[in-house]
């Protein structure tokens, strides 16, 4: 819409070609100048250029929808509005599954299981509607060559027995899933722009980023001067195309992110963490400010990139093999956490006999401490997502 | 205010040092002997007339004749005259530049000489047509129209009032309510009309969640304490949620009805008639600005939208920083169209009585050794808004901050966001109701909301 030609906003022609020699071209060009500048630029009057600028501002600006015609539409056609994750609980608790039209983010420490769900998530995607699926194609941009197509396969028939009875079926499963290795975050921008013709052609139905953070971490060192203000140029101009990618199609975005540590009195560093004592940079910040500091494991990629995305599902260990899942950030959804396993079918959720424990006060999502696999310091780390005996949920009913 | 910036830049646009003609503007530039006037009223005054007097022994300005030198506000000068505003440079005129160079070559000054010229003595003398002429002379009649009203005390643009008046506005002026009656206690009342509200917040705390509390609030009837407008939202995230909206708006319509049933009044029963889920969706406006030119444009196109729909008296921005935060390397061009948004949003505000709330994100600064969380969009963004909340984490509590505000002290209290929506933490204590219901007759007591959970 910026980028709209003023030919095509019903400016006169001779208007337009004036305004070209001052290489005012587009809608962007016209709206960004000055009423006094518009004058001397189009030679006008005062009231002609405002009649002018509304003109072209009519040209560009969105149109108008009361919340009872998007209410509406979306009762129209209720399970398009979200992908089910199978796994039940959690679909109740975010209102049916993975919204689409918005983006959700999936961190955690290395191992804990975002490749294995997103792997699943695109099994789901391709499954027809009338089995909870999104029947459409899935692209998988995928910048850690983790995808492993044999896993795919081993997900599908273990989950969907009955379905995936024959080989056909898992080829032609297989087939529609797009799967597209880019290494450095120029190329990641290029794939997510050149996007919108995919999606037509191709009936995609999901869209899965895996993972965003390590092309970022690999490419900006928020150390040197400017790398900060350019990663945030970057990941909110891509946190855009993808926004306008998922509410024009209604489908959902998946991205993955990596963990890093925050020191409480200091600038997050990048580090991809066993354990934070064996990190020198922390002892060193520690030392600097005289007292011992206790950091804590947090989503990666700052500030600016968990006010872009919309839900944020958090994925930590706990007892090994058990895992935990925790809703960090939704619009609709309480904090809550559930503990999985990761199996032959993918993702499990137990069933755990205190299910009052399942809501817990949760924090600012940027900063929601992530529990990292070696538990040997446990002393060092937050565990406020762990729940309690019986504290926690006498607390949790006075929330509501 | 305009046209004195006009008067500055056209002296040194055309590079003379030409001292302002006698006063005009109407301003009343002149110095006089007498003490303690008022905007060019003589204090002497009998008739005390905000503008032009007859019977004004000492005025400072021409006259109007047929002005008869009443008491009350002057509706402006009889025609033809306008006496003062007829000095004005012709510099200052909103005609086209390429007009105004051509005028001044030319040798006019006032813009009296322009109307005595006439148009075909205007198109002869300049080498225009005789269209473009007149056009130019109506523009000409019509701001000096304007002038001479607005100098005359009329009503207009100018909004020039006692602080007298301003107090009984303010004291009449109706507040949205919030739903968490600590955040309206340090608001004092709620979110105020006419103004701009800004709340910052760190991610995922709760920012769109009190929008979405707003669009449904604004809409309460006046017999249940609201304001009973109409919302426009603009959203530049994504991230308003029809269903949460539903929720919301179903749980304020609840709470009405049990204040209905509670205090039985006749009006209650007719104004929930009309206050229905249906209804307040449907007066929820709702643009979704996908970056900061169609922000822009939207915002140009406001004012004709809210006198079409002139109910609405809410209008939430929801994510002012998200498109001015990429595809900006001109930061000098983004602090100017703030400004110039931050304009235009105070002139709806006042001109519609509607209350603008803005949401803005953290980012982080980092000091020598620190790394703080500030408000995004710099510092001189802060002058924009005339109040400012912080919302911000404590461990797992959320907390409030009033961080600026012309008329309240600055204070920080807890709230939370359940299924209904913005709440309180706790819910007030019964034993206080007797005060609660003097001050905030609509709040009741949250015990059987709690058991119906």
């Amino acid at each position: 819409m910026a980028a709209k030609k003023l030919r095509r906003a019903q400016l006169s022609q001779e208007m337009c070609e004036r305004l070209s020699r001052y290489q005012i071209t587009t809608c962007q060009d016209f709206l960004c100048l000055s009423l006094l500048e518009l004058m001397k630029v189009t030679g006008q009057s005062y009231y002609e250029v405002q009649k002018l600028l509304c003109k072209v501002s009519r040209a560009c600006a969105p149109k108008m929808q009361t919340a009872y015609e998007m209410k509406l539409r979306k009762s129209v056609n209720p399970s398009s509005a979200f992908l089910s994750t199978t796994l039940h609980s959690l679909d109740r608790v975010l209102n049916g599954g993975v919204p689409c039209g918005s983006l959700t983010e999936i961190t955690s420490p290395p191992g804990c299981g975002k490749t294995q769900f997103c792997i699943m998530l695109s099994v789901l995607a391709t499954l027809p509607v009338s089995m909870g699926g999104l029947g459409g194609a899935v692209i998988y941009i995928d910048t850690e060559s983790a995808f492993s197509a044999e896993r795919l396969i081993e997900i599908a028939a273990s989950r969907f027995l009955t379905y995936f009875d024959s080989d056909e079926k898992l080829l032609c499963m297989t087939r529609s899933i797009h799967v597209y290795r880019e290494l450095t975050c120029c190329c990641v921008l290029k794939r997510i722009m050149s996007l919108e013709e995919e999606i037509i052609s191709k009936k995609v139905k999901l869209i899965i980023i895996d993972s965003v953070a390590s092309v970022v971490r690999k490419e900006f060192d928020t150390k040197l001067q400017g790398n900060l203000a350019e990663r945030s140029n970057f990941l909110t101009r891509g946190a855009s195309v993808l926004k306008y990618l998922a509410e024009e199609f209604s489908i959902p975005v998946i991205l993955t992110n990596q963990i890093t540590t925050s020191l409480s009195s200091g600038p997050a560093i990048q580090a991809d963490l066993v354990s934070p004592a064996d990190d020198l940079s922390l002892s060193e910040g520690s030392s600097v400010s005289g007292k011992r500091d206790s950091g804590c494991v947090t989503a990666a990629l700052g500030n600016t990139w968990s006010h872009s995305v919309n839900t944020r599902l958090i994925l930590q260990y706990h007892d090994l093999p058990t895992r935990q899942l925790l809703v960090a950030k939704s619009p609709v959804a309480p904090f809550s956490t559930f503990f999985y396993t990761i199996e032959k079918s993918g993702l499990v959720l137990q069933d755990r006999k205190d299910q009052t424990s399942l809501v817990w006060e949760g924090t600012n999502p940027a900063l929601q401490p992530i529990r990292v696999r070696n538990t040997a310091l446990k002393d060092t780390f937050h565990d406020a997502a762990l729940p309690s005996t019986t504290g926690e949920t006498s607390r949790n009913t006075s929330n509501l | 205010m305009r046209r004195a910036a006009r008067r500055v830049r056209a002296r040194a646009g055309r590079g003379r040092g030409q001292a302002v003609r006698g006063g005009a503007g109407g301003r009343g530039r002149q110095r006089s002997p007498l003490a303690g006037r008022v905007r060019g009223v003589s204090e002497a005054c009998p008739e005390r007339v905000r503008g032009v007097s007859e019977a004004c022994p000492r005025r400072v300005r021409s006259v109007s004749a047929a002005c008869p030198g009443r008491s009350a506000p002057c509706p402006g000068p009889v025609r033809p005259g306008g006496g003062a505003a007829m000095q004005r440079e012709v510099g200052t005129l909103p005609l086209a530049p390429a007009l105004r160079a051509r005028l001044a070559a030319a040798g006019f000054q006032t813009a009296q000489e322009l109307l005595d010229t006439g148009p075909c003595g205007l198109s002869k003398e300049i080498g225009i047509s005789r269209e473009e002429a007149l056009e130019a002379l109506q523009v000409v009649r019509q701001e000096c129209q304007g002038d001479a009203a607005r100098t005359a005390g009329g009503s207009g643009a100018t909004r020039k009032c006692t602080a007298l008046e301003l107090l009984e506005e303010e004291q009449t002026q109706g507040f949205i309510i919030t739903f968490c009656s600590a955040l309206d206690n340090i608001l004092g009342g709620g979110v105020q009309l006419t103004k701009i509200t800004e709340i910052c917040g760190a991610p995922g705390v709760g920012k769109t969640q009190l929008c979405m509390q707003l669009a449904v609030d604004v809409q309460i009837p006046e017999c249940f304490g609201g304001v009973a407008g109409e919302a426009v939202f603009i959203d530049t995230e994504g991230s308003f949620m029809v269903d949460r909206v539903v929720e919301i708006a179903a749980a304020c319509v609840q709470h009405c009805h049990l204040i209905a049933e509670a205090q039985q009044e006749e009006d209650h029963g007719k104004a929930l008639e009309t206050f229905s889920l249906e209804n307040i969706l449907s007066h929820i406006y709702y643009f979704r600005c996908r970056d900061y030119t169609e922000l822009l444009a939207q915002v140009y196109l406001l004012p004709e939208f809210l006198a079409e729909h002139s109910k609405v008296r809410l209008v939430v921005i929801d994510g002012i920083a998200f498109p001015f935060r990429h595809d900006f390397e001109d930061l000098s061009l983004r602090t100017r169209l703030l400004n110039g948004l931050a304009q235009q949003l105070i002139i709806l505000a006042n001109d519609h009585k509607a209350a603008v709330v803005l949401t803005n994100q953290m980012t982080t600064r980092i000091g020598q050794s620190q790394a703080t969380l500030v408000p995004a969009l710099g510092e001189s963004w802060g002058h924009a808004a005339t109040v400012r909340l912080i919302f911000h984490w404590d461990n797992s509590q959320r907390l409030a901050t009033l961080y600026k505000s012309p008329s309240q002290k600055e204070s920080t209290i807890a709230y939370h966001i359940t299924s209904h929506g913005f709440r309180d933490v706790q819910p007030p204590a019964v034993t206080h109701s007797t005060e609660g219901t003097q001050l905030n007759p609509r709040k009741r007591p949250r015990t059987e909301e709690e058991k119906q959970q």
